[in-house]
């Protein structure tokens, strides 16, 4: 046996187990026999074991004085003598406890809910939303599609693709008829509602550049001198397109 | 008739309001509980303090002590635990008076020998000193496994801590209290000096 084995089956042993090892037929006291170290380590251990038995002896009698046991006695009498808890308060505490519950399923509940109102108010709202601006869209589309089309007299006309094709503004023809593609349901409604041959009256006056002429236009029904001269008094209807910058894009003479 | 029920059953028929098994209880559990307390303290009126604190506790609180996780007397030692801790902290008792004086020297047997009886008053007070110099929880051990002859399972029990821990403190504590034995008190015990280990 090594020191080292020594120590740890050393350690197994308590002070008190350590006073029974017999002096042979241990492999521990056999060690110790061999070994000084050990030995005294063996020794030293077995009074310390020694010297807590006699402590443990000297106070194996010690307890506590009749007064802690009147005192102690008297505690447990008071306890008695009061009235016996009975389970009020639990409940009551149950009850309370229940009624938060509740309040908190109520609050889960009413937080549900306006989440759902919200839900369908906002999908309302946006849909609200969308549908005056769709009305939006064809207003913008039905009102100007006249005027539009007339200094675009060239784009009315080039409804033929060939001409459109020879164009010189190209980018232009090109961007208009894009949107007029966009705008395709708009304008055939407005064709079912013989907008086609009402565009086809007017007379483009061709006093802008189609580029710059952008803005929104007017339809304003006037009437004018029959002659330029001035010769008659006989005057006749018109519809005259006129832009926002006061230039007229377009005209048709209604009588 | 009482002395044949359990610790366990007392607890019930006291918790019952059965005085006599309270009595029967404190009567069989207030010794132990003295001494822990008196050991750890050194202070005989920390430990009737103590006592009566703890079996205070138990009537009030008797009810938390669940059987499947160990002995009554390991639960009551881990109580009294609690409250000698508490009178530490107080400084109830200050270091002086947790060395124990002459005068409180517990019941020591008396035998007709005096010069017996003065060795092992002289040895049990140097022992008890030494004791009493280890850190808490040395000290713990110590009093538990070796003064009250609890085994290490009762005493991780009473301490809240692993077996193995209560295993290696024990073993750890055996050795400061072999060396302040033999640095305090070489005549008494015959501590010899250090050893030359030869840890081969």
């Amino acid at each position: 046996m090594t020191c080292r084995e020594f120590m740890d089956a050393a350690a197994e042993l308590t002070p008190s187990q350590l006073l029974r090892i017999q002096t042979s037929g241990q492999s521990l006291a056999a060690h110790a026999g061999d070994c000084r170290g050990c030995a005294e380590w063996l020794k030293s251990h077995r009074l310390l074991g020694n010297a807590l038995q006699t402590l443990s002896a000297a106070t194996a009698n010690a307890g506590a004085s009749p007064a802690v046991e009147a005192s102690v006695l008297r505690a447990f009498r008071a306890q008695k003598s009061a009235p016996k808890i009975v389970a009020m308060p639990e409940p009551a505490v149950r009850r309370w406890w229940q009624l938060s519950r509740a309040f908190e399923i109520g609050a889960y509940a009413a937080v549900a809910a306006a989440l759902i109102v919200g839900a369908f108010l906002g999908s309302r709202l946006l849909h609200g939303r969308r549908a005056p601006q769709q009305e939006e869209q064809a207003k913008v589309v039905v009102a100007p599609v006249v005027p539009n089309s007339v200094p675009q007299a060239a784009p009315i006309a080039a409804e033929i693709p060939t001409r459109a094709a020879e164009n010189a503004a190209e980018p232009a023809v090109r961007e208009v008829s894009e949107r007029e593609r966009k705008r395709a349901p708009v304008s055939s409604a407005a064709k079912a509602a013989g907008a086609t041959t009402d565009r086809l009256d007017y007379v483009a006056m061709m006093l802008c550049d189609p580029l710059m002429c952008s803005g929104e236009e007017h339809v304003v029904r006037m009437e004018l001198p029959a002659t330029t001269d001035g010769s008659t008094q006989q005057t006749v209807l018109a519809d005259v397109v006129i832009g926002d910058d006061g230039l007229i894009r377009g005209m048709r003479i209604v009588n | 008739m009482l002395a044949e029920h359990t610790d366990e059953q007392l607890l019930e028929l006291a918790l019952n309001r059965n005085e006599e098994a309270f009595t029967a209880l404190y009567r069989r559990r207030q010794g132990p509980v003295y001494r822990f307390a008196l050991h750890m303290s050194g202070s005989p009126q920390v430990a009737e303090e103590v006592t009566q604190d703890v079996f205070v506790f138990l009537l009030q609180r008797g009810r938390d002590f669940d059987p499947q996780r160990g002995a009554l007397g390991a639960y009551l030692f881990g109580v009294a635990r609690n409250y000698v801790r508490r009178a530490m902290e107080k400084n109830y008792t200050d270091a002086t008076t947790l060395t124990p004086a002459e005068d409180d020297d517990p019941v020591l047997v008396t035998e007709f020998d005096p010069m017996r009886d003065i060795a092992r008053s002289q040895t049990s007070q140097a022992v008890w000193k030494a004791v009493l110099s280890l850190p808490e929880h040395y000290r713990e051990v110590v009093v538990l496994c070796d003064l009250q002859e609890q085994t290490y399972a009762d005493a991780a029990q009473a301490l809240g801590c692993a077996l193995g821990t209560v295993r290696s403190r024990l073993h750890r504590a055996h050795e400061m209290l072999a060396r302040k034995l033999k640095n305090t008190a070489p005549m008494l015990a015959g501590f010899p000096g250090d050893a030359a280990r030869c840890l081969s």
